[in-house]
């Protein structure tokens, strides 16, 4: 008697499943996390790329701004100050609209377009943060490197470097947190990221996936932060 | 001293730079625009719209259909191109087509001053008007001009409804999309938005995505035309215009109209 109940319990169990994997994959809900699921995609592939390519930029445009040779400090500087002192929102247009209404030329595809933008904004902010990094070893490390022969790069790669990259990873985790959230702007030249996508269901009556967006923002920093904790235990080294 | 006036020396070369782009780029003047040209060796015809139905909007296989939707492919066709939509950001529609990123804006474009301004219109093709949306249980509240003058409105920023409130001297909340206006009005934050009469037939009663919300008054005496954007002295525009002349002719936009129900709007 208690087995077939079992059986029947067992039975209406999986029943229940089904059909509610059924509602589930015939709702909205489903078709929506569908289509934010493709937005997200972009918004990691902008996130992703733009790192690649302005981490090592910006430690570039650092150099460039701590130059002795003052003329190209000065131009480095200039720039720093224009991408940091004007929206990324108007770079953006700028750089997407941009050759073609000044120089009549191709443009570049949306996306590469944004990448780009994203690539040049970010790396300026990131070289004060390597600037800053840089400037807080103190002077009598590089002193000391000099006295035991040691060449300037030597000194840098070996004996900075790795305190640098300490010290700069809370910092460069708040950048990182921003950038992902700014990559919604993106939508201004029609690149299809993940509010675009929620948004694009207002004309269907829809307003809620709009908010659901932020689910997929919270938990991809959630995972963010956790990587950064992570980096940062694995950096403890030593004292600081 | 000399590192500030080092500075403005940049300053000053960066603004030249910036003067010297902006002044070389304005071509005026009529000679054509070799843009059939352009467009066949391109293989396809790159069309700027928005979601919006009857228009433009996507089947549930995801592709684009709607009257204009339907119209840009059969021109495509005639051209001997394939058609390639894009949905744009709507406030960048002049820029879009200006740098090339699309060759035409096909979406129920209300033909005003502004728009001739930016761009190329081919022949108009369409009537539509500029009505009040608002709650289904409030609209017979607001059966004149005046009675609207209280309400909280939201429209899209630059629209044709936009232009006829200011006309009215109505204050309202610019928003970027007509369908934002619509989600104002049923999220309460407004009390009615101004959208195109197709679009509120298309979007609201019952049925719809927005079936709490109902058309009502038109705010304009003047019936407004869709037109389709081109390039400016764009030669696309003549050949526009041939092909909708014939397709009028031959009934195609006769039957393309019934089958998304606006034949009665069609200018023949």
């Amino acid at each position: 008697m208690e087995l077939t109940n079992g059986m029947v319990m067992g039975a209406s169990l999986s029943d229940t499943l089904a059909n509610m994997w059924n509602a589930i994959a015939n709702s909205s809900f489903f078709e929506v996390t569908l289509r934010l699921f493709e937005g997200l995609f972009t918004t990691v592939e902008l996130f992703v790329l733009t790192l690649l390519f302005s981490l090592p930029l910006g430690l570039i445009i650092c150099f460039g701004s701590r130059c002795k040779f003052t003329p190209l400090r000065y131009v480095v500087k200039t720039i720093v100050w224009i991408v940091r002192g004007s929206p990324l929102m108007l770079q953006i247009l700028v750089v997407y609209y941009g050759p073609g209404l000044l120089f009549g030329w191709d443009l570049l595809p949306r996306f590469t377009a944004a990448l780009v933008t994203f690539v040049i904004n970010y790396a300026c902010y990131f070289s004060e943060i390597y600037r800053g990094g840089i400037q807080s070893i103190p002077r009598g490390q590089y002193e000391a490197g000099q006295v035991l022969g040691m060449t300037k790069w030597q000194v840098f790669s070996k004996v900075v470097l790795l305190q640098l990259i300490k010290r700069i990873v809370p910092p460069m985790g708040n950048e990182f947190i921003t950038l992902v959230k700014d990559t919604a702007l993106v939508r201004v030249i029609s690149v299809y990221e993940i509010i675009w996508m929620g948004e694009s269901f207002i004309k269907k009556g829809m307003m809620w996936p709009l908010f659901y967006t932020a689910v997929f923002y919270l938990v991809f920093n959630g995972l963010l932060t956790l990587a950064l904790g992570y980096f940062e235990k694995k950096l403890d080294y030593f004292k600081s | 001293m000399k590192k500030i006036a080092l500075l403005l020396a940049l300053l000053l070369a960066v603004s030249v730079c910036f003067m010297g782009c902006t002044t070389g780029n304005n071509v005026t003047g009529t000679d054509k625009v070799a843009d059939v040209d352009y467009v066949k060796g391109n293989g396809k015809l790159i069309v700027g719209i928005t979601d919006f139905a009857p228009m433009d909007y996507k089947d549930a296989d995801g592709n684009w259909i709607g009257f204009d939707a339907d119209m840009a492919k059969a021109f495509a066709k005639y051209l001997g191109v394939e058609a390639e939509f894009v949905e744009i950001n709507w406030d960048n529609k002049a820029m879009e087509l200006e740098t090339k990123a699309i060759d035409v804006v096909w979406n129920g474009m209300t033909i005003t001053d502004e728009v001739k301004g930016l761009m190329g219109v081919g022949t108009a093709y369409c009537k539509n008007m500029q009505v009040v949306v608002m709650k289904a249980d409030k609209v017979n509240d607001y059966k004149t001009i005046d009675s609207l003058k209280d309400l909280d409105f939201a429209v899209e920023n630059g629209s044709a409804g936009a232009a006829a409130l200011d006309a009215l001297s109505i204050k309202y909340t610019a928003v970027d999309t007509q369908a934002k206006a619509l989600m104002e009005v049923k999220s309460g934050s407004v009390d009615a938005c101004v959208i195109d009469l197709l679009m509120a037939g298309a979007m609201t009663g019952e049925g719809t995505s927005y079936a709490d919300l109902a058309a009502g008054i038109a705010v304009t005496d003047e019936e407004e035309e869709y037109g389709v954007g081109f390039r400016k002295n764009s030669d696309l525009i003549d050949e526009f215009n041939k092909f909708w002349t014939a397709s009028l002719a031959d009934g195609s936009v006769e039957t393309t109209a019934q089958k998304y129900n606006i034949a009665k709007n069609i200018i023949k």
